[in-house]
């Protein structure tokens, strides 16, 4: 038992990195889809094509090829541009590229979602709300944004369990400095030196799966409390239908 | 004018560079493999779901859980090298002897006669065959619910033609199936198209080590054009040839859903 223990003890301060990528991309990347979400829907034309064009280059690509890209883009202006205003140590560093590519890829899914949930507000709504004489930012506050967060949640849900694993390649992409290593690169190393695939692998697939529950569970309550008008708030599943 | 187009069509088609063209083709593989045997672990995961057994049942349910629950990255690399060891240990079993086994230093493999060099076309063919695995697991509940999508009705109708429950499942029950499983299907395709990226992970040269070796900066001229380091123009390419992959998927799978949706409920199309 004791073994087990010293093992999970070996992965705790690696499962920070992954839990702080995600943290510190989602709220951003949330906040980037919505307006994406709305460009995408937008009436003029170059804001539409425009959104539209971000949403599928980061959906229709891998986001280990969008890490390599972004990294390599910042690299090559290191001299030129981030080395003379001393940015390097900090546009460089995995802990800024990371978030920084997450947030960009996520925003890019989230957006699709709200696409979608927006185009599912109900029309009468709307209109009702214009028939009332609000404006379109009152239109937008009162009536839409409240049944698109609603109609987008359990996806949302779902996605921020995606961007949660995608994090499991971050390290695969950038450089490990030092002792920063986040679950899988703690992972491998641990196999490299004893060769022991199925514990150490287990182990990372197991603070994978615990943090994926918490975050059904948080997110679970929020979607308890946003639906806490119905009669009978649909539960979340474990493992909703949705698939990235 | 022409001298630069020679020379960046020389440059273009040196030997590294046309290593790198080749290499598309473990991307290729990957994927075509990965997605066939997707589609038949997710067709084994459904009969294993729909199954009358409680055993089955929880078998089917739990592939298709817990492989979902955990990044797709981790289940990609902890199979290959599963499987690795499960040979040789297997082999180990076999040929090792006490004077081998003692002789051994490292930790693994127990001796040396039971060691298994893996080459890239067995590194690639474990890759498609873990795709397939991860990615069966989602296919598993899309195929879960198209089976239960297609209309009791035309069962029924097959049933009273006299059909035995092989046949109307066979016959009937499957064919009729794809046209709900196809937009999910198209789905896991876009999954396993950008899973292809991860190759590199397995110590195969795909295209994405090419385009890290390839633009890495250069400063003798020895070796080739000296350069800066160019590898943001070679990953922007991969970037490109992915989405335009994406697109062409997504006009295929559009054409092929309006030819299995032929005849069949308008709204399995769109």
């Amino acid at each position: 038992m004791t073994w087990f223990i010293e093992e999970l003890a070996l992965f705790a301060p690696a499962i920070v990195f992954n839990i702080y990528f995600a943290v510190a991309s989602i709220p951003l990347g949330f906040v980037a889809a919505v307006f994406l979400a709305l460009g995408k829907d937008s009436a003029n034309p170059l804001i539409s094509r425009l959104s539209r064009g971000f949403i599928y280059a980061f959906r229709g690509s891998p986001l280990f090829i969008q890490f390599f890209m972004i990294y390599s883009l910042t690299l090559s202006f290191n001299i030129s541009l981030w080395k003379p205003l001393g940015l390097s140590w900090f546009v460089l560093h995995p802990l800024f590229i990371g978030p920084l590519v997450l947030t960009l890829n996520t925003a890019a899914y989230t957006a699709e979602i709200f696409y979608g949930a927006l185009r599912a507000v109900p029309r009468g709504e709307v209109e009702a709300a214009r028939a009332y004489g609000m404006s379109r930012r009152q239109q937008f506050r009162q009536v839409v944004w409240p049944n698109l967060i609603r109609l987008a949640w359990p996806a949302y849900t779902n996605e921020v369990v995606f961007l949660f694993h995608a994090t499991a390649i971050v390290y695969f992409a950038l450089p490990v400095i030092g002792l920063q290593k986040d679950v899988m690169i703690t992972a491998k190393e641990l196999f490299e030196r004893d060769y022991n695939a199925f514990l150490h692998f287990s182990v990372a697939a197991l603070y994978f799966l615990a943090v994926s529950l918490v975050i059904f569970f948080l997110f679970g309550l929020v979607y308890k409390r946003l639906m806490r008008h119905m009669p009978a708030a649909p539960r979340m599943r474990f493992m909703p239908k949705w698939i990235r | 004018m022409s001298d630069n187009l020679a020379f960046w069509l020389s440059y273009l088609t040196n030997g590294k560079h046309l290593t790198w063209y080749a290499s598309f083709q473990f991307t290729i593989f990957a994927a075509l493999a990965g997605g066939m045997l997707a589609v038949i672990f997710g067709l084994a995961g459904a009969t294993l779901k729909n199954s009358r057994f409680f055993a089955l049942r929880l078998i089917g349910s739990t592939y298709s859980s817990i492989v979902r629950g955990v990044p797709d990255v981790l289940f990609f690399l902890f199979f290959p090298l599963a499987f690795e060891q499960a040979v040789e240990w297997f082999m180990a079993s076999q040929v090792c002897t006490p004077e081998t086994l003692a002789a051994q230093s490292a930790t693994w493999p127990p001796c040396k006669e039971a060691n298994w060099f893996l080459g890239t076309p067995e590194y690639l063919i474990l890759a498609s065959v873990s795709l397939g695995l991860v990615y069966g697991a989602f296919a598993t509940n899309v195929i879960h619910g198209a089976m239960r999508s297609v209309p009791q009705g035309q069962l029924e109708a097959a049933r009273a033609y006299g059909m035995s429950a092989t046949q109307v499942l066979w016959r009937v029950h499957i064919r009729q199936m794809w046209v709900y499983a196809l937009p999910g299907l198209s789905n896991v395709w876009m999954l396993i198209v950008k899973a292809t990226s991860l190759l590199s992970l397995l110590q195969i040269a795909d295209i994405v080590l090419w385009a890290d070796r390839l633009g890495a900066p250069n400063y003798l001229s020895a070796v080739g054009l000296v350069h800066d380091d160019w590898r943001w123009r070679y990953y922007l390419v991969l970037f490109v040839f992915y989405i335009l992959v994406t697109f062409a998927s997504e006009k295929a799978f559009g054409a092929l859903m309006n030819r299995a949706g032929r005849g069949i409920l308008s709204e399995a199309r769109s």
